[in-house]
């Protein structure tokens, strides 16, 4: 899957060329545009902000990856699931969460059906 | 919380951050083998949920200081009042020294952390943590000029730093 997104954050010196820039951090158009819906309508955002969100963001994604992964490797499992991720997000204190991403999974695995039983075309 | 764009009609659910970024950074877990596909979709709604929770917390601040822009302060002091992310995020801000125009040269009430672990075993910043108590009072005198790259500092030998993480995808 390639990434085609520009306007990568350019606040922290890229010291190591193992990590690129534009692949730690969410692009900052979809952090913005996220940003703006959550505003009230007369409410501005300055670029420091969105390069700051895009930060804190990308940082949550480690912070419940990171917890995840350490309950999979405790019961010597491979693959992160979504349990894992539910319970992560508890664990860390996000409990909150959990009742919106339960219905959100819900609709997901009813999405996944569908797309089961009706598989595209891919001829 | 308020759910902005919440809706119970089964619309189909569109995700507002590529799958193929977040599945990026989950990777630079070392640790991380293989992500499902419900994972890696639980995490980006998470990541939205937390992405909308900040933003609304900033905009209050806004509000209260009677500005019409966001700004870095206004996310700090938003951080600050909630534990959770407060345990993550504080120390990954930009000190306030950097901030642009900061609306007061001292920070509002900055109470030290009593708990190093109030919920869950651990947190990232426990492994950078200075041994020194940060006092949010005064800009502190060292600016971190690389935050930490490292996500997994339980392995201090990194090879790749980005291993392939197949997401059964169907």
């Amino acid at each position: 899957m390639m990434d085609n997104v520009g306007g990568s954050s350019s606040n922290i010196a890229e010291n190591s060329g193992i990590i690129r820039e534009q692949d730690r951090l969410l692009p900052i158009a979809n952090v913005g545009k996220i940003m703006k819906q959550i505003l009230p309508p007369n409410a501005k955002i300055s670029k420091e902000s969105k390069e700051t969100m895009q930060e804190c963001v990308s940082e949550f994604i480690s912070f419940v990856t990171s917890e995840a992964s350490e309950k999979c490797r405790k019961e010597r499992r491979k693959t992160v699931n979504g349990d894992d991720i539910c319970w992560a997000l508890g664990s860390l204190g996000f409990d909150d969460y959990a009742e919106p991403l339960r219905r959100y999974l819900q609709r997901y695995r009813e999405q996944e059906l569908d797309r089961a039983n009706n598989p595209p075309k891919r001829g | 919380m308020v759910m902005a764009d919440e809706e119970e009609n089964g619309v189909s659910i569109q995700l507002e951050f590529p799958k193929g970024r977040v599945k990026k950074i989950m990777a630079l877990d070392k640790d991380v083998k293989r992500v499902s596909s419900e994972a890696l979709f639980l995490v980006s709604r998470s990541t939205e949920l937390f992405l909308q929770f900040l933003a609304e917390k900033s905009a209050q601040v806004a509000i209260e200081k009677k500005r019409k822009t966001v700004n870095l302060e206004h996310i700090r002091v938003a951080v600050k009042r909630h534990q959770p992310t407060r345990d993550f995020l504080l120390d990954e801000l930009p000190p306030p020294s950097q901030a642009a125009k900061p609306d007061k040269p001292t920070q509002p009430a900055g109470r030290p952390k009593l708990d190093p672990a109030p919920r869950g075993t651990r947190c990232i910043d426990q492994f950078f943590r200075k041994p020194e108590p940060e006092n949010t009072a005064q800009a502190p005198g060292q600016p971190p000029e690389n935050p930490a790259q490292a996500q997994s500092p339980e392995n201090p030998d990194q090879d790749q730093a980005q291993s392939p993480v197949p997401v059964d995808e169907s």
